[in-house]
């Protein structure tokens, strides 16, 4: 009778773990010491597509041939050598299983985020006999995440780069290209008689001024140079690797392309132009605030000579 | 200094504490060899009882020698329960990819920057060394522990510095077990500490009593 009862809770309990084993909104996988799989949750098959039937019996490797990995196999063997457990966080992998992604908040993914743990299971003697594989599904905070990070470091109106993050990238540049001595230039821009537009046709005419300008300078330089707003109707473009030539030529090119085009807000034709100062690091600039500034005053005299136009800063003007 | 009047752990149970921490430590660095490929000297453990307010005060003592650190902290928990801190010298993370990664088996999962690569590489490393360490203790005492995913924290980031600082408890007691780790061919040594929190501590004096018991 005893033996009956106990039987029959074994039963019961099993009937529950498997029903959790299944129902539970994270994938489960149980491999056996030759990576060949035990187990596979219903979450894994949905996802997977690959029903349970036609992996069980079978190594992972077989149909994730990108586990067939140096660290994923040493930390396999870290799990049944030390009952360590491993984790294969979002942050530094982003998945372990390429599922495909449902788009979240419009942040698009390849696939599906993953934060993954693995661990020992121990049979009699607490003896390690199989592995767990944890899959959780954290895309949507990944995508919070990748908001948060953009709207941190980046200009709400324009989409530019903020002056924050500017800040940050100039520091950074600087320390470099001083320690590589390698050419490196920015360009401030300010457009011209911005207030008028605002004053004249509204703030709305003037934010579209804004951020049409900024679509048209982000268009015409590389994908490693950087544009921020650096405040009000002012930008700032920095580009590495390039020579005060070089940037100089680029902001010709930004100059003549905005004095080409016209900008249509509703029933209005706004033509605008745009003055730029150009500065290269050399070895006099002890800091990133003496670069600003001189790209600053290259602009000011841009702006005091007739504005819409280029004025390099050179080591010539530094008397004048 | 009440720990000093009323010891918390007495001598006898810190003898065989220190002899549980050489045998597990021993196999720990076999086994790491064996099984991963990862040659790694461990010095004799040395055993400390402090308040754990003195902790972030002995951490940085101990790592003098360098003056920017990175610290791989991971909890683990179960009867036996506390942290464990590897604390790697600044640039460990950058000749560490040397030590894991075999015939330039680069990252196959994504390609990622190299901070985070060294992050990574730092992460799986304390995760390895600290869980053989822990695991192997645990063994030995009889219990299985479970862990929490690691963490990189680096004093050179204030905030997370100061944070991980903060997160002792300063009216916790703790046995700390110290032993300065070195990978073999490779100039890269490091400290390991694991911590044992105050709640455990009932647990392991009865653990260290049975181990004793089960030779006499």
């Amino acid at each position: 009778m005893a033996k009956t009862g106990i039987k029959c809770f074994y039963g019961v309990l099993r009937m529950i773990f498997s029903q959790i084993f299944d129902m539970i909104n994270s994938g489960i996988v149980i491999l056996d010491r030759d990576l060949k799989v035990v187990k596979w949750n219903r979450w894994m098959e949905n996802y997977s597509k690959i029903p349970a039937n036609d992996v069980i019996g079978k190594s992972i490797i077989e149909f994730y041939p990108n586990l067939d990995n140096a660290k994923f196999k040493r930390n396999v063997k870290s799990v049944l050598a030390f009952g360590n457990f491993s984790f294969f966080s979002q942050k530094l992998h982003k998945y372990i299983f390429p599922f495909k992604a449902l788009n979240t908040l419009g942040v698009k993914f390849d696939y599906m985020q993953q934060n993954c743990t693995m661990g020992p299971i121990r049979g009699e003697n607490n003896s390690i006999e199989y592995i767990y594989i944890m899959v959780q599904d954290v895309t949507e905070v990944a995508a919070y995440e990748q908001k948060l990070i953009e709207m941190n470091i980046k200009d709400g109106l324009t989409g530019a780069y903020n002056r924050r993050y500017f800040e940050t990238r100039i520091k950074e540049e600087f320390a470099r290209h001083k320690r590589y001595s390698r050419p490196f230039s920015i360009i401030m821009q300010d457009i011209d008689y911005f207030k008028k537009v605002n004053d004249t046709y509204g703030h709305q005419a003037g934010d579209f001024i804004l951020t049409s300008f900024s679509s048209s300078v982000a268009g015409r330089i590389r994908n490693v140079d950087i544009l921020a707003r650096y405040g009000g109707e002012e930008f700032c473009c920095l580009l590495p690797e390039t020579n005060l030539k070089s940037a100089k030529l680029v902001a010709e090119h930004v100059r003549h392309l905005v004095e080409q085009s016209i900008y249509k807000f509703k029933n209005l034709e706004l033509k605008i132009t745009v003055s730029q100062g150009v500065a290269e690091l050399n070895p006099e600039m002890s800091s990133h605030e003496i670069m600003l500034k001189r790209a600053d005053d290259a602009l000011y005299e841009a702006k005091k000579t007739g504005r819409n136009k280029v004025i390099g800063w050179e080591e010539k003007n530094q008397n004048t | 200094m009440s720990h000093e009047t009323e010891p918390i752990v007495s001598d006898e149970e810190k003898e065989i504490l220190q002899e549980i921490m050489n045998i597990a430590f021993g196999n720990a660095t076999a086994d790491l060899a064996e099984v991963i490929d990862i040659y790694v000297v461990l010095s004799v453990p040395n055993i400390e009882i402090l308040g754990v307010g003195a902790i972030p005060n002995f951490i940085e003592k101990s790592v003098k020698v360098y003056s920017e650190i990175d610290v791989v902290e991971q909890k683990f928990w179960g009867d036996f329960n506390g942290s464990g801190l590897l604390v790697f010298p600044n640039n460990a993370g950058r000749e560490l990819i040397n030590v894991l990664d075999e015939g330039g088996d680069v990252d196959s999962f994504e390609a990622k920057p190299i901070d985070n690569l060294e992050k990574d590489i730092l992460m799986e490393i304390g995760n390895i060394l600290i869980g053989a360490c822990v695991g192997k203790v645990a063994e030995l005492l009889g219990t299985i522990v479970t862990y929490s995913p690691p963490q990189v924290i680096s004093n050179d980031n204030n905030n997370e510095y100061s944070y991980f600082i903060d997160s002792f408890d300063p009216n916790q007691s703790a046995i700390l077990m110290k032993t300065v780790f070195k990978f073999k061919d490779q100039d890269i040594s490091g400290l390991l500490l694991l911590l044992t929190n105050q709640e455990s501590i009932e647990w392991l004096k009865q653990a260290l009593n049975a181990f004793m018991e089960s030779y006499e």
